[in-house]
């Protein structure tokens, strides 16, 4: 089934939170942000911006009423800045205003003393300082120092990863109403109905039943609106504080300065293989880049490092993981959140110890592959991962072997262009891999027209769950889709939801709506046996509207159903929960089993290169991915699309730059993001057949995170031919820009 | 600031707008017209969201002042269904699922029809040449590719973009 709000977006009749009709008296927030890296603040000077045109109110951290906080994880982020500053583009004050220019005009006019203090810009100077957040972590499984000693080959290396911004197109924003009785209501672009709705009610000093957080749809978020909520809170104060409505909508470019991205990552690593290939001993340490407050980059650490022995068997492992303290803007969740960085390390490790062995990397990755009843790092078993079967449909479909003989010969023919090819195993575990998070709740209400609405945590952005979950409802009830309507996500219908993120929004609400629906199904069951005169329900069903008894259409629709349920005084509202079961990691041992599944999926990437420009082209992208038994094709491919070319940006043209000072020099006009021209001439996704998941609604498989890690493939694949013209210089960085190509041949 | 009154026909009608002089075209149609399908994605010619004819030329319209729009023609994606009856390109964005948040979509929509009323049988290279200002950071192009060519096989149907 397709988008259920693609008629209206073709439209455009869809409404973002700033196409609401603007309600009367409402003003503009706008923030006034620091231009120091790092210091103590002596003294704001706020004067100017006071007495700017159209300016109604300034307010600094003097002026909240509740916590000045809006630390995600750990308490670590002021709204507003007391005493010191991190990073440029930290908040000092918030402006009021009568219109969204006015406010940010009167914004820049405001004037800090500050006291500099040294910025710290590099993750492995903040090690050296002692500036980290949280702990470091360490993960051992066999011996690796044994291991290594007895390796025919070991090959280690120095890598880098960029920065990724998520130019989601909707920038931040929100619209914050005061409502009566001091309560608020709230409607904002954000993945994170429970968590926001509690940084707003603790900054606002309301019990969180004074606050409505309402989210209709958002124009993309990809991560980046999982964890800030400095954009969704600072109108809202502002609003609790004047009685007016207030706006806040953050232009592109203070978006792109001052909002996390995807965190750069340094890493060492050392590999050690046998005589055949084999795999035996890995070792890599992970920095991470985290900016001046700690925000999700734990969380997405931890994911980094429990995915560092990627898509492999690795018997001996060990692998450090710290996130470094540095003064940029706090870097927070982007799609893959953490993985796509782990997965780069050991891939690049692998690629590299091939090259040294005279083996194509494929024939490496191949031999070392994980599948079912191999044990990954911290003890969990792989099972149902058909990551065998992925790669064996790929190869299928293309012939490895033969691409490799096809840019073998081309390269061995010509000197001036070269070509370079790349297959990317993906495996990649399902599961918030905090364990409380891993929950959900859906409220489904059936009216006596036999209309049925459904509310759950879930946020749609863009990725099509509310369609999953329309689907899953309709499905269960044994109706007709277009009867089933999937409401806003509201924190007053379904309270403290966890973000729709880590690829698991619909698995967790789809299974809790699933449950709602059963349930209603039993009521109405037991209801339509009394009514038929038949006291088994279990001989009822309900199909396409029509209950059967026995197996048999009777003359009872089911509008006539639910209308006669309700006269009779059953109940037609329910709510359910989901916890995914089984699921546990001691943070001590650093073992358990953290994750439901495992998303697994195998690419091949092929690039053209033109050694005297330095400039590629992709040339074809062929994905296989499991998506379990599929709850709409449609949306999954687009899914897959999507961010396997998200991946590619990240690896080729996505480049973000920074001043010595801190300062983020890259606007809208200079980043690149993936256009049309960058789509290879042949972009093939293929889903894999007949496959199962027990462990998700419906048999399904999550979708929204995985095939990024496909994008990687682009990066390798230019390697490939970059290293077909010269060895003798070290992995370059990703991204690999075109710039960087043309530095590492001719440089 | 000064304020201009500037008279405009908008989707078909005849409106009479007062706007600050460095007010934008985007600015006015959301703000002003109310018409809200025009999105912001850069506000600075990046993206291509707030796409609208302008005189039958596809613009960026956060590069276009309102005042320079006096005595214009301009239309939006509002206006690309006549009579609640879709434009084949709207239909064939729908007919390959090329959406997904939904951000960037009118500004393609617009891109795509005003290429299709004046080459009603593109190349995929010319496709490419005439979209590659409308960015989509959600679906990685195929479909929308996909969808373009396809509303071009299938006969784009009278142009409702421009003014000819
Ligand atoms: S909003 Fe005009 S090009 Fe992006
Ligand atoms: S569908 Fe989201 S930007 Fe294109």
């Amino acid at each position: 089934m397709k988008n259920v709000d693609m008629q209206m977006h073709v439209r455009g009749t869809s409404q973002f939170v700033d196409d609401l009709a603007a309600p009367a008296g409402c003003l503009h927030a706008a923030l006034v942000t620091s231009r120091v890296a790092r210091g103590r603040i002596r003294s704001l000077d706020l004067a100017e911006v006071l007495a700017a045109p159209g300016v109604v109110a300034v307010y600094t951290h003097r002026d909240v009423p509740g916590l000045n906080e809006v630390g995600h994880v750990l308490r670590d982020q002021p709204l507003l800045a007391v005493d010191q500053v991190e990073y440029i583009g930290q908040p000092l004050a918030l402006v009021v205003a009568e219109s969204h220019q006015a406010a940010w005009q009167a914004a820049a006019l405001g004037r800090a003393d500050i006291e500099e203090l040294p910025a710290v810009l590099d993750p492995r100077e903040a090690l050296a300082q002692g500036m980290i957040h949280g702990q470091k972590r360490i993960l051992v499984s066999g011996d690796p120092d044994a291991a290594f000693q007895t390796c025919r080959h070991v090959v280690q290396g120095r890598l880098a990863s960029g920065p990724q911004e998520h130019f989601y197109f909707e920038t931040q924003r929100a619209l914050a109403v005061p409502t009566e009785h001091d309560t608020i209501k709230v409607h904002a672009s954000t993945q994170s109905p429970g968590a926001f709705h509690r940084h707003l009610a603790e900054v606002l000093g309301l019990p969180m039943h004074k606050v409505e957080l309402d989210i209709r749809r958002l124009g993309g978020a990809f991560g980046g609106k999982e964890s800030t909520a400095v954009w969704v809170v600072a109108p809202a104060l502002a609003a609790f504080l004047l009685k007016r409505p207030v706006k806040l909508v953050l232009p592109r470019n203070h978006d792109i300065a001052t909002s996390g991205k995807r965190h750069p990552y340094e890493y060492d690593y050392r590999i050690g293989l046998d005589e055949e290939g084999q795999i035996l001993a890995y070792e890599v340490d992970l920095y991470q880049h985290a900016g001046a407050c700690a925000d999700i980059s734990l969380a997405v650490l931890g994911r980094s490092f429990l995915h560092a022995s990627g898509a492999y068997r690795i018997p001996n492992i060990r692998v450090r993981a710290v996130s470094c303290r540095t003064n940029i803007p706090p870097n927070n969740a982007f799609r893959g959140f953490g993985v796509p960085q782990g997965t780069f390390a050991i891939e690049a490790a692998v690629t590299h110890a091939a090259e040294v062995l005279g083996v194509p990397a494929a024939q490496l990755k191949r031999k070392n592959l994980a599948g079912d009843g191999d044990v990954l790092p911290f003890g969990m078993v792989l099972e149902n991962t058909n990551s065998g079967r992925c790669w064996e449909t790929l190869d299928a479909r293309v012939d490895l072997a033969a691409r490799h003989a096809a840019v073998a010969e081309y390269n061995r023919t010509h000197t001036d262009s070269k070509r370079g090819l790349a297959v990317v195993p993906v495996c990649f575990g399902i599961s918030f891999a905090q364990t409380a998070l891993n929950q959900a709740g859906a409220l489904v209400n059936i009216f006596v027209d036999g209309s049925v609405e459904v509310s759950t945590g879930a946020v749609e952005m863009g990725q099509g769950v509310n369609t999953k979950i329309q689907l899953v409802a309709a499905r269960t009830l044994g109706i007709a889709p277009d009867r089933v309507r999937v409401h806003t996500t509201n924190t007053s219908r379904v309270p403290n939801a966890s973000p729709t993120s880590a690829s698991t929004g619909a698995d967790l609400n789809g299974m809790a709506t699933k449950y709602a629906c059963e349930d209603l199904l039993t009521r109405l069951r037991r209801f339509a046996g009394q009514h038929l005169g038949h006291d088994d329900p279990e001989q009822i069903t309900i199909r396409e509207g029509v209950v059967h008894l026995a197996g048999k259409p009777t003359e009872l629709r089911w509008e006539k159903l639910v209308a006669a349920a309700q006269w009779a005084r059953v109940d037609l509202s329910s709510h359910a929960f989901y916890a995914t079961p089984n699921l546990h990691l001691d943070p001590k041992t650093e073992r358990g089993r953290p994750f439901a599944y495992y998303s697994c999926g195998t690419s091949l990437t092929e690039v053209w290169l033109d050694c005297v420009r330095g400039t590629y082209r992709l040339e074809s992208v062929e994905v296989v991915h499991d998506v379990g038994r599929s709850l709409s094709e449609v949306i999954d491919r687009g899914q897959v699309a999507g961010g396997v070319m998200q991946g590619i940006g990240w690896s080729t043209v996505e480049q973000l730059r920074y001043a010595p000072d801190g300062r983020v020099l890259t606007g809208a006009n200079a980043y690149k993001i993936p256009d049309l021209k960058s789509l290879a001439p042949h972009f093939a996704v293929t889903l894999l057949e007949n496959s199962q998941n027990p462990n998700a609604v419906c048999n399904s498989k999550a979708v929204g995170e995985p095939p990024l890690i496909h994008g990687l493939g682009a990066w390798f694949a230019i390697l490939d031919a970059l290293r077909s013209v010269r060895r003798d210089k070290d992995l370059p960085s990703l991204p690999l820009t075109p710039e960087k190509v043309f530095m590492y041949l001719h440089g | 600031m000064a304020h201009h009154k500037i008279s405009v026909t908008v989707n078909g009608s005849v409106e009479s707008v007062d706007v600050p002089s460095n007010m934008t075209l985007l600015t006015m149609l959301r703000e002003k017209l109310g018409l809200t399908g025009t999105k912001n994605g850069c506000t600075a010619g990046e993206c291509g969201a707030c796409t609208v004819f302008l005189n039958g030329e596809p613009v960026n319209s956060c590069l276009v002042l309102a005042v320079e729009c006096d005595g214009a023609e301009v239309r939006t994606v509002e206006s690309l269904a006549r009579n609640g009856q879709l434009d084949p390109i709207q239909q064939s964005v729908i007919d390959h699922n090329a959406v997904q948040c939904g951000f960037c979509t009118p500004g393609v929509l617009i891109s795509a029809r005003a290429l299709l009323d004046r080459n009603p049988d593109p190349t995929e290279e010319e496709i490419r040449d005439a979209l590659v200002g409308n960015l989509c950071r959600c679906t990685g192009y195929i479909r929308i590719l996909d969808a373009v060519k396809d509303a071009a096989r299938v006969g784009a149907a009278p142009g409702t973009g421009g003014s000819r």
